[in-house]
Protein backbone atom coordinates (compact mmCIF):
# COMPACT_ATOMS: atom_id res chain seq x y z
CA UNK A 1 0.00 0.00 0.00
CA UNK A 2 1.57 3.66 -0.92
CA UNK A 3 1.83 6.31 1.62
CA UNK A 4 -0.81 7.98 0.19
CA UNK A 5 -2.97 5.85 2.55
CA UNK A 6 -1.68 7.55 5.76
CA UNK A 7 -2.14 11.28 4.67
CA UNK A 8 -5.75 11.26 5.95
CA UNK A 9 -3.83 10.48 9.67
CA UNK A 10 -1.78 13.34 8.79
CA UNK A 11 -4.62 15.15 8.48
CA UNK A 12 -6.77 14.18 11.79
CA UNK A 13 -3.48 14.80 13.69
CA UNK A 14 -3.71 18.78 12.04
CA UNK A 15 -7.67 18.68 13.34
CA UNK A 16 -6.82 17.16 16.22
CA UNK A 17 -3.91 20.00 17.35
CA UNK A 18 -6.62 22.69 16.51
CA UNK A 19 -9.00 20.91 18.66
CA UNK A 20 -6.78 21.91 21.60
CA UNK A 21 -6.22 25.12 20.45
CA UNK A 22 -9.74 26.19 19.84
CA UNK A 23 -10.70 24.66 23.18
CA UNK A 24 -7.70 27.02 24.86
CA UNK A 25 -9.18 30.15 22.99
CA UNK A 26 -12.64 29.86 24.23
CA UNK A 27 -11.43 29.13 27.64
CA UNK A 28 -9.67 32.44 27.14
CA UNK A 29 -12.80 34.02 26.08
CA UNK A 30 -14.74 32.50 29.13
CA UNK A 31 -12.50 32.74 32.00
CA UNK A 32 -11.62 35.69 34.10
CA UNK A 33 -7.56 36.69 34.39
CA UNK A 34 -6.75 38.47 37.33
CA UNK A 35 -2.61 37.86 37.73
CA UNK A 36 -1.54 38.11 41.93
CA UNK A 37 2.14 36.99 42.25
CA UNK A 38 0.69 34.67 45.25
CA UNK A 39 -1.57 32.66 42.99
CA UNK A 40 1.86 31.46 40.36
CA UNK A 41 3.82 29.74 43.11
CA UNK A 42 4.42 26.13 43.18
CA UNK A 43 2.30 24.33 44.80
CA UNK A 44 4.10 21.96 47.25
CA UNK A 45 1.69 21.39 49.88
CA UNK A 46 1.64 25.03 50.48
CA UNK A 47 5.22 25.01 51.99
CA UNK A 48 7.79 27.32 50.42
CA UNK A 49 10.06 25.17 48.12
CA UNK A 50 13.33 24.22 49.56
CA UNK A 51 15.89 24.28 46.59
CA UNK A 52 15.39 24.64 42.69
CA UNK A 53 13.91 21.61 41.03
CA UNK A 54 16.00 21.02 38.09
CA UNK A 55 18.92 19.42 39.67
CA UNK A 56 21.03 16.69 39.07
CA UNK A 57 19.41 13.39 41.49
CA UNK A 58 19.82 10.23 41.74
CA UNK A 59 18.07 8.66 38.69
CA UNK A 60 17.08 5.21 39.84
CA UNK A 61 15.37 4.51 36.71
CA UNK A 62 18.34 4.92 34.52
CA UNK A 63 18.96 0.74 34.97
CA UNK A 64 15.51 0.45 33.29
CA UNK A 65 16.12 2.52 30.45
CA UNK A 66 19.24 0.50 29.51
CA UNK A 67 17.52 -2.79 30.00
CA UNK A 68 14.43 -1.35 27.69
CA UNK A 69 16.72 -0.45 24.94
CA UNK A 70 17.85 -4.35 24.68
CA UNK A 71 14.24 -5.27 24.97
CA UNK A 72 13.15 -2.46 22.39
CA UNK A 73 15.81 -3.94 20.17
CA UNK A 74 14.11 -7.77 20.86
CA UNK A 75 11.13 -6.00 20.03
CA UNK A 76 11.98 -4.98 16.67
CA UNK A 77 13.34 -7.65 15.71
CA UNK A 78 10.40 -10.16 17.01
CA UNK A 79 8.12 -7.78 15.07
CA UNK A 80 10.17 -8.45 11.56
CA UNK A 81 9.55 -12.07 12.24
CA UNK A 82 6.15 -12.36 13.32
CA UNK A 83 5.03 -10.70 10.11
CA UNK A 84 7.00 -12.93 7.90
CA UNK A 85 6.14 -16.50 10.34
CA UNK A 86 6.32 -19.33 8.12
CA UNK A 87 5.60 -22.67 9.77
CA UNK A 88 8.39 -24.35 7.02
CA UNK A 89 11.40 -21.91 8.09
CA UNK A 90 12.63 -24.25 10.39
CA UNK A 91 16.44 -22.39 10.53
CA UNK A 92 14.81 -18.81 11.25
CA UNK A 93 12.38 -19.85 13.48
CA UNK A 94 15.40 -22.05 15.15
CA UNK A 95 17.43 -18.88 14.76
CA UNK A 96 15.07 -16.51 16.23
CA UNK A 97 14.58 -18.92 19.51
CA UNK A 98 18.20 -18.89 19.81
CA UNK A 99 18.32 -14.87 19.81
CA UNK A 100 15.48 -14.33 22.48
CA UNK A 101 16.46 -16.70 24.36
CA UNK A 102 20.30 -14.63 24.21
CA UNK A 103 18.35 -11.29 25.00
CA UNK A 104 16.47 -12.86 27.85
CA UNK A 105 19.42 -14.23 29.71
CA UNK A 106 21.27 -11.12 29.51
CA UNK A 107 17.57 -9.04 30.73
CA UNK A 108 17.42 -11.22 33.84
CA UNK A 109 20.70 -10.58 34.40
CA UNK A 110 20.94 -7.27 34.41
CA UNK A 111 17.35 -7.12 36.58
CA UNK A 112 19.40 -9.74 39.05
CA UNK A 113 22.49 -6.88 39.20
CA UNK A 114 20.07 -4.32 39.49
CA UNK A 115 18.57 -5.48 42.88
CA UNK A 116 21.78 -4.24 44.18
CA UNK A 117 21.06 -0.68 42.98
CA UNK A 118 17.73 -0.49 43.75
CA UNK A 119 17.26 1.85 46.84
CA UNK B 1 -25.62 6.69 -1.50
CA UNK B 2 -27.59 4.23 -0.43
CA UNK B 3 -28.71 2.38 2.71
CA UNK B 4 -26.83 -1.11 2.91
CA UNK B 5 -29.31 -4.27 1.69
CA UNK B 6 -30.79 -6.61 4.79
CA UNK B 7 -27.50 -9.31 3.60
CA UNK B 8 -24.92 -6.55 3.75
CA UNK B 9 -26.67 -6.07 7.69
CA UNK B 10 -26.91 -9.41 8.51
CA UNK B 11 -23.29 -10.66 6.91
CA UNK B 12 -21.43 -9.87 10.17
CA UNK B 13 -18.67 -12.51 9.38
CA UNK B 14 -17.45 -11.17 6.23
CA UNK B 15 -15.02 -9.10 4.84
CA UNK B 16 -16.46 -5.61 3.71
CA UNK B 17 -13.88 -3.29 2.60
CA UNK B 18 -13.91 -0.72 0.20
CA UNK B 19 -14.63 2.84 0.79
CA UNK B 20 -18.00 2.25 -0.81
CA UNK B 21 -18.82 0.90 2.19
CA UNK B 22 -17.42 2.95 4.49
CA UNK B 23 -19.77 5.50 6.02
CA UNK B 24 -17.21 7.69 7.43
CA UNK B 25 -15.75 8.41 4.08
CA UNK B 26 -19.13 8.13 1.51
CA UNK B 27 -20.83 10.59 3.82
CA UNK B 28 -17.96 13.43 3.90
CA UNK B 29 -17.50 12.64 0.50
CA UNK B 30 -20.82 13.25 -0.88
CA UNK B 31 -21.10 16.75 1.73
CA UNK B 32 -17.60 17.78 0.38
CA UNK B 33 -19.32 17.40 -3.26
CA UNK B 34 -22.36 18.98 -2.37
CA UNK B 35 -20.38 22.24 -0.93
CA UNK B 36 -18.14 22.48 -3.76
CA UNK B 37 -20.63 21.94 -6.85
CA UNK B 38 -22.39 24.65 -5.10
CA UNK B 39 -19.90 26.88 -5.02
CA UNK B 40 -18.50 25.55 -8.59
CA UNK B 41 -15.47 24.40 -8.10
CA UNK B 42 -14.01 21.72 -9.45
CA UNK B 43 -10.47 20.81 -7.96
CA UNK B 44 -9.65 17.23 -6.87
CA UNK B 45 -7.28 17.79 -4.33
CA UNK B 46 -9.70 20.31 -2.35
CA UNK B 47 -12.25 17.54 -3.09
CA UNK B 48 -9.37 15.30 -1.02
CA UNK B 49 -8.95 17.85 1.62
CA UNK B 50 -12.58 18.77 2.62
CA UNK B 51 -13.69 15.14 2.82
CA UNK B 52 -11.15 14.03 5.27
CA UNK B 53 -11.05 17.44 6.85
CA UNK B 54 -15.10 16.67 7.72
CA UNK B 55 -14.40 13.03 8.40
CA UNK B 56 -11.50 13.97 10.98
CA UNK B 57 -14.44 16.27 12.48
CA UNK B 58 -17.04 13.29 12.33
CA UNK B 59 -14.55 10.78 13.59
CA UNK B 60 -13.68 13.64 16.69
CA UNK B 61 -16.89 13.87 17.32
CA UNK B 62 -17.72 10.44 17.93
CA UNK B 63 -14.32 10.02 20.26
CA UNK B 64 -16.20 13.31 22.23
CA UNK B 65 -19.45 11.09 22.67
CA UNK B 66 -17.56 7.99 23.53
CA UNK B 67 -16.03 9.47 25.86
CA UNK B 68 -18.64 11.58 27.89
CA UNK B 69 -20.47 8.56 27.95
CA UNK B 70 -17.49 6.83 29.54
CA UNK B 71 -17.39 9.16 32.39
CA UNK B 72 -20.46 8.81 32.97
CA UNK B 73 -20.65 5.34 33.19
CA UNK B 74 -17.30 5.18 34.86
CA UNK B 75 -19.25 7.36 37.84
CA UNK B 76 -22.37 5.30 37.97
CA UNK B 77 -20.49 2.05 37.84
CA UNK B 78 -17.79 3.00 40.17
CA UNK B 79 -20.98 4.72 42.60
CA UNK B 80 -22.09 0.78 42.34
CA UNK B 81 -19.42 -0.89 43.23
CA UNK B 82 -18.60 1.61 46.71
CA UNK B 83 -22.56 1.26 47.43
CA UNK B 84 -23.51 4.36 46.44
CA UNK B 85 -25.59 5.71 43.94
CA UNK B 86 -23.24 8.03 41.59
CA UNK B 87 -24.45 11.28 40.36
CA UNK B 88 -28.07 11.79 40.16
CA UNK B 89 -29.00 15.60 40.59
CA UNK B 90 -27.83 17.22 37.41
CA UNK B 91 -29.99 16.05 34.41
CA UNK B 92 -31.86 12.90 33.94
CA UNK B 93 -30.25 10.59 36.22
CA UNK B 94 -27.56 12.86 36.61
CA UNK B 95 -26.06 12.15 33.03
CA UNK B 96 -25.34 15.99 32.33
CA UNK B 97 -22.55 15.85 35.49
CA UNK B 98 -20.28 15.79 33.04
CA UNK B 99 -20.99 18.61 31.18
CA UNK B 100 -21.55 20.63 34.44
CA UNK B 101 -17.59 19.89 35.66
CA UNK B 102 -16.90 20.33 31.90
CA UNK B 103 -17.93 23.95 31.70
CA UNK B 104 -16.48 25.09 35.82
CA UNK B 105 -13.25 23.83 34.00
CA UNK B 106 -13.72 26.04 31.46
CA UNK B 107 -14.23 29.24 33.11
CA UNK B 108 -11.27 28.49 36.23
CA UNK B 109 -8.70 30.69 35.80
CA UNK B 110 -5.64 29.95 34.13
CA UNK B 111 -1.96 29.95 35.87
CA UNK B 112 1.51 29.51 34.33
CA UNK B 113 3.45 28.68 37.81
CA UNK B 114 6.75 30.88 38.43
CA UNK B 115 9.63 29.48 37.17
CA UNK B 116 8.13 27.25 35.18
CA UNK B 117 9.36 26.40 30.66
CA UNK B 118 6.22 28.40 28.93
CA UNK B 119 6.64 26.34 25.78
CA UNK B 120 6.94 23.05 27.21
CA UNK B 121 4.41 23.79 29.86
CA UNK B 122 2.20 24.62 26.86
CA UNK B 123 3.15 22.59 24.00
CA UNK B 124 3.23 19.23 26.31
CA UNK B 125 -0.34 19.24 26.56
CA UNK B 126 -1.14 19.74 22.82
CA UNK B 127 1.45 16.62 22.57
CA UNK B 128 -0.57 14.72 25.15
CA UNK B 129 -4.11 15.44 23.31
CA UNK B 130 -3.69 15.21 20.23
CA UNK B 131 -1.38 12.21 19.91
CA UNK B 132 -3.61 9.70 22.12
CA UNK B 133 -7.04 11.33 19.98
CA UNK B 134 -4.54 10.04 16.75
CA UNK B 135 -4.65 6.55 17.98
CA UNK B 136 -8.29 6.33 17.39
CA UNK B 137 -7.65 7.76 13.00
CA UNK B 138 -5.72 4.02 12.74
CA UNK B 139 -8.53 1.92 15.04
CA UNK B 140 -11.39 0.51 12.55
CA UNK B 141 -15.24 1.13 14.29
CA UNK B 142 -16.73 -1.20 11.89
CA UNK B 143 -16.26 -2.57 8.31
CA UNK B 144 -18.10 0.01 7.60
CA UNK B 145 -17.31 2.65 9.79
CA UNK B 146 -13.33 3.74 10.03
CA UNK B 147 -11.20 6.85 9.27
CA UNK B 148 -8.27 4.55 7.90
CA UNK B 149 -7.68 0.87 7.05
CA UNK B 150 -3.73 0.53 6.64
CA UNK B 151 -1.85 -2.06 6.60
CA UNK B 152 0.50 -1.13 9.53
CA UNK B 153 -2.36 0.11 11.28
CA UNK B 154 -1.43 -1.99 14.85
CA UNK B 155 1.73 -1.38 14.71
CA UNK B 156 1.02 2.46 13.90
CA UNK B 157 -1.74 2.59 16.87
CA UNK B 158 0.70 1.32 19.25
CA UNK B 159 3.60 3.69 17.39
CA UNK B 160 1.04 6.77 18.42
CA UNK B 161 0.87 5.03 22.02
CA UNK B 162 4.26 5.59 22.55
CA UNK B 163 4.59 9.23 21.82
CA UNK B 164 2.85 10.20 25.53
CA UNK B 165 5.60 9.23 27.99
CA UNK B 166 7.92 11.76 25.85
CA UNK B 167 6.19 14.70 26.60
CA UNK B 168 5.24 13.49 30.22
CA UNK B 169 8.59 13.78 31.28
CA UNK B 170 8.62 17.12 29.58
CA UNK B 171 5.83 18.08 31.22
CA UNK B 172 7.22 17.44 34.85
CA UNK B 173 10.61 19.20 34.05
CA UNK B 174 9.01 22.09 32.51
CA UNK B 175 6.35 22.84 35.60
CA UNK B 176 9.38 23.48 38.13
CA UNK B 177 7.39 21.14 40.57
CA UNK B 178 9.40 18.20 42.46
CA UNK B 179 6.00 16.34 42.24
CA UNK B 180 5.97 17.23 38.71
CA UNK B 181 9.44 15.88 38.15
CA UNK B 182 8.86 12.74 40.25
CA UNK B 183 5.74 11.93 38.79
CA UNK B 184 7.13 12.48 35.13
CA UNK B 185 9.84 9.86 35.88
CA UNK B 186 7.56 7.68 37.33
CA UNK B 187 5.01 7.46 34.30
CA UNK B 188 7.75 7.45 31.75
CA UNK B 189 9.02 4.17 33.67
CA UNK B 190 6.19 2.75 33.55
CA UNK B 191 5.47 3.18 30.10
CA UNK B 192 8.80 1.69 29.06
CA UNK B 193 8.30 -1.32 31.30
CA UNK B 194 5.24 -1.79 30.14
CA UNK B 195 5.62 -1.56 26.49
CA UNK B 196 7.63 -4.23 26.26
CA UNK B 197 5.19 -6.96 27.40
CA UNK B 198 2.61 -5.26 25.41
CA UNK B 199 3.84 -5.53 21.94
CA UNK B 200 5.41 -9.03 22.19
CA UNK B 201 2.12 -9.45 23.15
CA UNK B 202 0.70 -8.44 20.50
CA UNK B 203 2.94 -9.74 18.03
CA UNK B 204 1.52 -13.26 18.98
CA UNK B 205 -1.74 -12.15 17.85
CA UNK B 206 0.36 -10.65 14.73
CA UNK B 207 2.12 -15.08 14.03
CA UNK B 208 -1.24 -16.16 14.33
CA UNK B 209 -2.96 -13.81 11.97
CA UNK B 210 -0.11 -13.20 9.69
CA UNK B 211 -0.94 -9.54 9.18
CA UNK B 212 -0.56 -6.11 11.08
CA UNK B 213 -4.35 -5.07 9.03
CA UNK B 214 -6.53 -4.54 11.97
CA UNK B 215 -9.53 -6.02 10.01
CA UNK B 216 -7.70 -8.60 8.57
CA UNK B 217 -7.05 -9.77 12.22
CA UNK B 218 -11.32 -9.39 12.98
CA UNK B 219 -11.67 -11.40 10.39
CA UNK B 220 -9.42 -13.84 10.73
CA UNK B 221 -11.25 -14.70 14.13
CA UNK B 222 -14.17 -14.86 12.74
CA UNK B 223 -13.23 -17.59 10.26
CA UNK B 224 -11.56 -19.53 13.17
CA UNK B 225 -11.51 -18.86 16.84
CA UNK B 226 -11.30 -15.53 18.80
CA UNK B 227 -7.74 -15.22 19.81
CA UNK B 228 -8.68 -14.73 23.66
CA UNK B 229 -8.98 -18.59 23.73
CA UNK B 230 -5.54 -19.66 22.32
CA UNK B 231 -4.06 -16.79 24.25
CA UNK B 232 -5.62 -16.66 27.35
CA UNK B 233 -2.22 -15.67 28.89
CA UNK B 234 -1.41 -13.17 26.48
CA UNK B 235 -4.91 -11.64 27.04
CA UNK B 236 -4.17 -11.49 30.86
CA UNK B 237 -1.10 -10.05 30.07
CA UNK B 238 -2.25 -7.29 27.63
CA UNK B 239 -5.04 -6.06 29.91
CA UNK B 240 -2.40 -5.91 33.11
CA UNK B 241 0.01 -3.77 30.37
CA UNK B 242 -3.09 -1.66 29.07
CA UNK B 243 -4.51 -0.87 31.82
CA UNK B 244 -0.62 0.19 33.22
CA UNK B 245 -0.22 2.43 29.91
CA UNK B 246 -3.37 3.83 30.23
CA UNK B 247 -2.11 4.40 34.02
CA UNK B 248 -5.88 3.31 35.33
CA UNK B 249 -6.04 3.33 39.35
CA UNK B 250 -3.94 0.26 40.11
CA UNK B 251 -1.15 1.32 37.94
CA UNK B 252 -1.75 5.02 38.68
CA UNK B 253 1.52 5.46 40.40
CA UNK B 254 1.91 8.73 38.52
CA UNK B 255 -0.59 10.72 39.84
CA UNK B 256 -1.30 9.18 43.10
CA UNK B 257 -3.09 11.11 44.90
CA UNK B 258 -1.27 10.16 48.34
CA UNK B 259 2.13 10.31 47.94
CA UNK B 260 2.58 12.96 44.65
CA UNK B 261 -0.23 15.04 44.78
CA UNK B 262 -1.64 15.09 41.21
CA UNK B 263 1.79 13.71 39.88
CA UNK B 264 3.02 15.37 36.69
CA UNK B 265 -0.62 17.48 36.18
CA UNK B 266 -0.28 19.10 39.54
CA UNK B 267 0.60 22.82 37.57
CA UNK B 268 -1.63 22.18 35.13
CA UNK B 269 -5.33 23.77 35.95
CA UNK B 270 -8.58 24.98 34.29
CA UNK B 271 -9.48 24.03 30.91
CA UNK B 272 -5.41 22.12 31.00
CA UNK B 273 -6.31 19.72 33.55
CA UNK B 274 -9.87 18.60 31.82
CA UNK B 275 -7.90 18.42 28.84
CA UNK B 276 -5.71 15.72 30.44
CA UNK B 277 -8.36 14.63 32.43
CA UNK B 278 -10.31 13.90 29.10
CA UNK B 279 -7.31 11.78 27.30
CA UNK B 280 -6.89 9.69 29.56
CA UNK B 281 -10.65 8.68 29.09
CA UNK B 282 -9.26 8.83 25.36
CA UNK B 283 -6.60 6.55 26.09
CA UNK B 284 -9.05 4.37 28.19
CA UNK B 285 -11.43 4.05 25.11
CA UNK B 286 -8.24 3.16 22.53
CA UNK B 287 -6.86 0.85 24.73
CA UNK B 288 -10.60 -0.65 25.07
CA UNK B 289 -11.12 -0.40 21.27
CA UNK B 290 -7.79 -2.38 20.58
CA UNK B 291 -8.37 -5.39 23.18
CA UNK B 292 -11.38 -6.15 21.41
CA UNK B 293 -10.39 -5.93 17.86
CA UNK B 294 -7.08 -8.24 18.66
CA UNK B 295 -8.37 -10.63 21.14
CA UNK B 296 -12.34 -10.54 21.28
CA UNK B 297 -13.39 -10.97 18.23
CA UNK B 298 -13.95 -6.93 16.98
CA UNK B 299 -17.20 -6.22 15.60
CA UNK B 300 -18.56 -10.04 15.04
CA UNK B 301 -21.09 -10.82 16.41
CA UNK B 302 -24.71 -12.27 15.90
CA UNK B 303 -27.91 -10.41 14.53
CA UNK B 304 -27.21 -7.17 15.74
CA UNK B 305 -25.63 -5.05 13.64
CA UNK B 306 -20.83 -4.82 13.46
CA UNK B 307 -20.78 -1.15 14.80
CA UNK B 308 -23.48 -2.15 17.85
CA UNK B 309 -21.54 -5.27 18.19
CA UNK B 310 -18.00 -3.57 18.95
CA UNK B 311 -19.64 -0.84 21.20
CA UNK B 312 -21.09 -3.51 23.20
CA UNK B 313 -17.87 -4.98 23.92
CA UNK B 314 -15.61 -2.29 24.41
CA UNK B 315 -18.09 -1.01 27.06
CA UNK B 316 -17.55 -4.37 28.55
CA UNK B 317 -14.03 -4.30 28.83
CA UNK B 318 -14.08 -0.70 29.94
CA UNK B 319 -16.47 -2.43 32.59
CA UNK B 320 -13.59 -4.29 33.35
CA UNK B 321 -11.33 -1.47 34.00
CA UNK B 322 -13.82 0.12 35.84
CA UNK B 323 -14.17 -3.11 38.18
CA UNK B 324 -10.21 -3.46 38.81
CA UNK B 325 -9.87 0.34 39.67
CA UNK B 326 -12.97 -0.15 42.26
CA UNK B 327 -11.31 -3.48 43.90
CA UNK B 328 -7.70 -3.20 43.91
CA UNK B 329 -5.33 -1.10 45.57
CA UNK B 330 -2.90 0.91 44.42
CA UNK B 331 0.65 -0.66 43.59
CA UNK B 332 3.91 0.76 44.64
CA UNK B 333 6.56 1.86 42.34
CA UNK B 334 8.85 -0.48 41.99
CA UNK B 335 6.15 -3.33 42.72
CA UNK B 336 5.13 -2.26 39.06
CA UNK B 337 8.27 -2.26 37.64
CA UNK B 338 9.14 -6.02 38.96
CA UNK B 339 5.77 -6.69 37.80
CA UNK B 340 5.86 -5.51 34.83
CA UNK B 341 9.79 -6.74 33.95
CA UNK B 342 10.03 -10.35 35.75
CA UNK B 343 6.81 -11.87 35.39
CA UNK B 344 4.71 -9.98 32.25
CA UNK B 345 7.77 -10.24 30.26
CA UNK B 346 8.99 -14.03 30.78
CA UNK B 347 4.48 -14.56 30.13
CA UNK B 348 4.36 -13.00 26.97
CA UNK B 349 7.42 -14.56 26.06
CA UNK B 350 5.26 -18.13 26.65
CA UNK B 351 2.42 -16.93 25.34
CA UNK B 352 4.74 -16.09 21.88
CA UNK B 353 5.92 -19.24 21.82
CA UNK B 354 2.73 -20.79 21.96
CA UNK B 355 1.49 -18.59 19.43
CA UNK B 356 4.16 -20.15 17.19
CA UNK B 357 3.58 -23.93 18.56
CA UNK B 358 -0.33 -23.20 17.54
CA UNK B 359 0.95 -21.67 14.04
CA UNK B 360 3.06 -24.90 13.35
CA UNK B 361 1.37 -27.12 14.47
CA UNK B 362 -2.51 -26.35 13.91
CA UNK B 363 -3.73 -27.85 16.59
CA UNK B 364 -7.38 -28.61 18.13
CA UNK B 365 -8.34 -24.94 17.07
CA UNK B 366 -7.84 -25.05 13.46
CA UNK B 367 -5.67 -22.46 13.22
Amino acid sequence: MSSAAYLPVLIFAVISVLFVLVSFVVSALLRPTKHEPLKETTYECGEVPIGDTRIQFHFQYYMFALIFVIADVLTVFLALWALSFSPSNTLVNALMFVFTGMLVAIILYALKKEELIWI
Amino acid sequence: MSLPSWEAWTCVWGSRIGDTLNYLYSIPHSIATAILSFLHINLPQLNYLLTWVIASIILLVVVMVNVIILIYVERKELGRFMDRRGPFVVGPAGFFQNFADAFKFLIKEMILPENADGLGFNSTLVIVVASSMLIMAVVPQAPDFYYTNTDLGLLLAFAIFAIEPFAVVIAGWASNNKYSLLGGFRSTAQMMSYEVPMLITVLSVVVLAGTFNFTQIVNYQASHVWFVVPLIIGFIVFLISIVAEIERIPFDTPDAEAELVHGWMTEYAGIKFALFQLTSYVRSFAGAAIMVLIFLGGWTGPILPPILWFYIKVYAVFTLFVWMRASLPRVRIDQVLNLGWRSLLPLSLVNMLIAAFLKIYGGVFHL
